[in-house]
This record gives C-alpha cells, structure tokens and sequence, in this order.
C-alpha cells in the first residue's frame, strides 16, 4: 500500500528539523536507518524537499541541500525556518502515554533498571499532552508470584538459563530447562517465550502455570526465534458448539475456524482442537451459555466430567 | 490524485505559512502556493479545507486571522511558538523505551499515530529510535477495531457519541447515546467507558460490539469529563477485598491453584466423600473467574468454602452435566 500523504508530510518536516539538528553532513544510510526507510526513499524525499519553499519559489525561496555523492552524505543549507520541531499531535501523546503506562510492570519485572526511564519519559510527555493524557487506559495482566517473575526478569537480564516447575493445561507437571528468550505481555495474559533444551524447539509459557523458576550459572545460548504462529494441525476432528449469546466473548477470543450467527444472538463455533483438556475445560467453565456440542463423544465427555465432579458434592 | 502531489502541495503550506509575515489569505495561498493553482473554486475550497484539517490533526496550529471582519480578509498562519516541540531532551534509553512502547499495540490505526510520535522525537533528537537493547520484552496488546479512531476523536473534543450496540445478555442491536470519556483495555477486551445518556448511568461498551462507526452528536466541549474514571467499577470488576476459597483438591493434582495457595485455618472437617483429599486455601477478588478457574477442574477440585462459591460452582457443573438434554433457555 502507497504511503499516506500524513505520513511522508511529518518525515519531510523531521527531515529538516533532524538534519539541522545533527548539523553537518550525515550519511544517508543512517538517515534511513534513524528513520526506518530505504535510503532511495530519503533521496526521493530530498528531492521533493529540494523544489519547496516559500511562494514565488525563486532559488532564494527554495530549501536548499548538499549532497556529497562520493561519500553518500547529505547536509541541509537552507531551512526556510522549519526546522523547529514539530509538537506532538494529541493522538499521538496518547498512544504512547497509554503504551508506557501499560508496559510499567512488565518493565519492572524484565528490566527494572528502566524503571526510572520509564516514568522520566511519562512526566515529560505527559507534560506535552496536557488534560488528554488520561482518554486511553490500558493495562496489562502480569499475572504472576513476585519470586517467579523476579527469576524471569533475572534470567532475561543476565542472559542465563532458567529451570522451571510447570503445570499445562491438562494440569501435569514437569520440569524443564529453558534458555529464556523473551517476556510476552498481553492484555490477557502473560509468556515467558523460551527455547526449551528437551523439546529443542521454542516453547511458550504461561507466567501463572510457573509453579517455580531458579536462575541457573550457566548462559543461556543464542537462538534463532521461530516465527511460526500455532497453528493446530489440520487432522484435529472439527468441533462444532453451538453457545447462547452471553458466550460471545469466546468468538473474539478462541482462534476458530468459522462462526455461524443465529437469530437470537446465539452463534456456532467450528474449532480445531488438539489439546482436549483445555477445550473440556473451556467448557465446563462456560457451560451455562452451551447449547449443543458435536461430535457426540464429546459431549459424553463433558456429561461425564460434570457428573464425575457433581458427585464431590454429594452427603 | 497522487501521493507525491498531496505531500508535495502540504509541504509547501506549512513552508508558506510559517514564513508569511502576517496572514496569507485564501486567495493569496491558491494564486502562490504550489498544487493550488490549477483548481476551481469549488475544488479548491474543499482541497484548502481537507488540508487544514490534516495540518491541524499532525499537530500543525494553523490558525485563521479575522480582524477586519471581511470576508475576503481573512487569513491564516501558523502559530510558530505553539508549532515547536517543547524541549524533551530525551536520552538514547528513553528513546528506546518509546520504541518499545510503540511496538505495544497490533492495531492499525494506533500504530499510525504512535509512528508519527516516533517520527517526529528522532527528527528532534537527531537520532533514530533503536530497541535492540530491550528484545527481551514484548507487549503486545490486540487490535481495537474501527471504532477506537471516531471515539477517541470525540473524548478529544468532548462531544457526544451515538452508535448501534449488541447487546451482550440479548444480542439485540440498540442505539446508543453516550458521552465518552475513556478508551480502556482490560482482560483482553477494548472497551469504552461513558456517560450512557438514555439510561443516565455510567456503562461500559465493548468496542467489537459496536456497529459500524460511532457518530459525534452535539457541540464540541460539551461533554465534561470526570477528573477521577474508575475503569474497573464501570466494568462491573470493583476493587473487592480478595476472599478466601477453602478448596479440596485431589493429592498430586491442580499444581497450578496450589501454587497460590496459603495455610487454610483452622482446617474444616472433610465429608466422607472427599476423604483422602487434601485441603489447601486460595484468595480470589473476583467470583466469576473464580467460577470458572474451579468448575474447569472438574472431579479434582471441590469448594468447601465459601458457600456462594460452592453453589455456584455446583450450577455450572449441573449445567455441563444437562448437556446431553435438549435445552432451549440458552
């Protein structure tokens, strides 16, 4: 998709401004690096620069540059006083106050000695966006005990192996070694992303199911993260349910291979499932919202399970 | 029209008014600047119009001068004190912090306005925005929909909203009358919390639930925000003092809730059904989650305590158990 004109106006205007700010020649490589453009983008912003000014456009009026084509630098001449840089738009200030504010306890946990940056760049910004600051609230779940993310935030920051206690979904407890990777926070929940030695592969970890982790002496080695989303396997048998309306929340949040609406609000889900622990236990949780489950042995299953866990409460 | 000519006919408007002495009036700007001159009246009303719009929306103040009261005189500048960036100073480390925050959200529209932001600190600063240092976090909060874009502009400027809803408990669509007052993401939900003007109380509206896009109704600035939001009361999760779940639960088994377990006492007797299990305690705050957390264990898990827990917990597994009957309540 093209650049929009927004987008190539506010790096024309930071170009200037960035140019004069450095002062002095600077390579265009790093102008593209600074920027996260092409350095053919920058030669054609240059370009464009190079015929604009101020009306009547004679070469006085003009923003003027100097290119050294041996050296692949740029210097700016002539400014044509707009290399004032430009103030943060409200929406902008937002987004990033609600980001950082969001992102302080991963930041504790992972990298506490940012801590203090975090909240110098809050006050300053805070400062620049006024009364808005505050319209955009997000937080973020760490959902975890202080002594499991003190030893994952160590681990990360000190580049050394971990060994966890961790329980799955189908509630069996192992133990692992992990050269941990990285700490994914979301809005939901929140993974330590590791490279498990036994597996040797990349594995996910839910921070709640950590039942324990200890920092080991030895460095963690360097692996190449594996960009492969999970994908279930296309042989899982589909699984069809059929939820009341208040069960919406599972269509926005399961990955799932269709929805089928109703007139009534209620909705058919069709899943692929390979772990049926977690899809049992998905549906006992919401099993007031559940109309019809297929294939017929699941839904055996499920009786069974409920009934199996009724009979705790019998005299 | 082309990219190239929309940034090119922008650049030289900002050019051309920062440098105009006093004011450049309409007909002064479409005989001068460059991408103007080739219009018809009409076209170039609405050209000057969008333009001044996108201007003012990166942040740009362009101001329109009305001291004569004719028509033909009016002219606009731009504010070049208000233009300016107060000084941040901001350190490698605090740019790299912005980076990361940056890459915090998966939608569209906040990733543009949040790219922008990161545009224009390097251009301050003279130095790009470099995250290597912080690869070992990764924030990640999930796309808010067409909605965020047409809400958030009306919080900003402080105008009433109206929108077509689903109804959660019915799935019903209902038009909604709202002021706005936050955009707020909780438990992986986008929500927006406000002022519900037909109902006059405060209610919250999951954003995925909203139809189409959200209209503003009514003047700018009559919406007063409330200095204090409380997010989590709206969404029905007040701060509740955590209780204590007294939890019989299979040797062995359910790792995860003994991980959080504390020292119940004193320790209640067990009925005959249960004996062998062994009793551990859990703090729970919400009675929902807690619901669900338990009931998903199934036949290793039962409550003993407290009884709104326990009874709670026994209608879901009853409602699990009438699975194989045919149910039309829903």
């Amino acid at each position: 998709m093209a650049e929009r004109a927004s987008e190539r106006l506010v790096r024309l205007l930071g170009l200037v401004t960035y140019l004069d700010s450095v002062g002095g020649a600077v390579p265009v490589e790093q102008i593209a690096r600074d920027f996260g453009v092409p350095a053919e983008q920058v030669l054609r912003d240059i370009d464009l620069l190079w015929v604009s000014g101020t009306p009547g456009y004679w070469p006085d009026n003009l923003l003027d540059f100097a290119i050294d084509d041996e050296a692949g630098t740029v210097s700016v001449v002539q400014t044509q006083r707009i290399e004032r840089p430009l103030r943060l738009g409200t929406r902008e200030a937002v987004s990033l106050i609600a980001a950082l504010r969001a992102m302080g306890e991963a930041i504790d946990v992972a990298a506490p000695e940012l801590a203090d940056v975090v909240r110098a760049v809050l006050e300053k910004l805070t400062d620049a966006a006024g009364e808005a600051s505050g319209a955009l609230d997000v937080r973020l779940a760490v959902d975890t005990r202080p002594e499991v993310a003190h030893a994952v935030g160590e681990a990360l920051a000190t580049r050394r192996r971990l060994r966890l206690r961790y329980v799955t979904a189908s509630d069996v407890v192992s133990e692992r070694t992990v050269d941990p990777m990285r700490l994914r926070t979301e809005d939901e929940r929140s993974y330590l992303v590791a490279w498990c030695l036994r597996a040797d592969d990349e594995r996910t970890f839910r921070l709640d199911r950590i039942l324990e982790a200890v920092v080991l002496e030895d460095a963690s080695a360097e692996h190449a993260a594996s960009a492969r989303p999970y994908r279930p396997a296309a042989t899982a048998e589909p699984v069809r349910v059929t939820f009341a309306s208040p069960a919406r929340w599972i269509a926005e949040q399961v990955p799932h291979d269709g929805v089928q609406e109703h007139d009534d609000g209620a909705f058919t889900l069709t899943l692929r499932v390979e772990n049926h622990a977690w899809l049992r236990q998905l549906l006992l949780a919401n099993a007031v919202h559940v109309r019809s489950v297929s294939p017929a042995a699941l839904r055996a299953d499920l009786v069974e399970a409920a009934a199996s866990a009724l009979r705790q409460y019998e005299d | 029209m082309s990219t190239t000519d929309a940034a090119e006919r922008l650049l030289n408007l900002v050019i051309a008014l920062m440098n105009t002495p006093g004011r450049m009036t309409k007909d002064q700007i479409r005989a001068g600047v460059v991408g103007y001159d080739d219009a018809s009246d009409e076209s170039f009303e609405r050209k000057f119009e969008r333009d001044k719009d996108t201007l003012r929306e990166l942040g740009v103040p362009v101001v329109t001068v009305d001291d004569s009261g004719h028509a033909a005189e009016i002219g606009y500048r731009i504010d070049t004190d208000a233009y300016a960036l107060a000084p941040l100073h901001l350190t490698a480390a605090e740019l790299a912090v912005l980076g990361l925050a940056a890459q915090l959200w998966q939608d569209r529209v906040l990733r543009t306005d949040t790219g922008r932001a990161l545009t224009k600190l390097t251009a301050a600063s003279g130095t790009g925005v470099h995250t290597d240092a912080l690869a070992a976090l990764a924030p990640r909060v999930r796309e808010a929909g067409g909605a965020y874009g047409p809400l958030l502009e009306a919080i900003l400027a402080r105008r009433a909203v109206r929108f077509a809803y689903r109804a959660a408990t019915t799935g019903q669509r209902a038009q909604r009358h709202v002021e706005p007052w936050r955009l707020a993401v909780r438990g992986g939900g986008w929500y927006l919390i406000g002022h519900d003007l037909d109902r006059a109380a405060v209610r919250a509206f999951r954003l995925s639930r909203i139809d189409g896009a959200p209209r503003p109704v009514g003047p700018p600035g009559a919406v007063t925000i409330p200095v204090e939001v409380d997010v989590d009361s709206a969404l029905g999760r007040p701060h509740a003092d955590a209780r204590r779940a007294v939890l019989a639960v299979v040797p062995e088994r359910a790792q995860a809730l003994r991980a959080r377990g504390v020292e119940p006492d004193p320790c209640p007797p067990l009925p005959s059904a249960l004996a062998g299990r062994e009793v551990i305690a859990v703090e729970f705050e919400d009675l929902a989650r807690a619901v669900d957390e338990i009931a998903a264990y199934g036949d290793v898990v039962a409550v003993l305590e407290p009884a709104d827990l326990r009874a709670a917990v026994i209608a879901v597994l009853q409602a699990a158990a009438a699975l194989g009957e045919e149910r039309h309540d829903g």
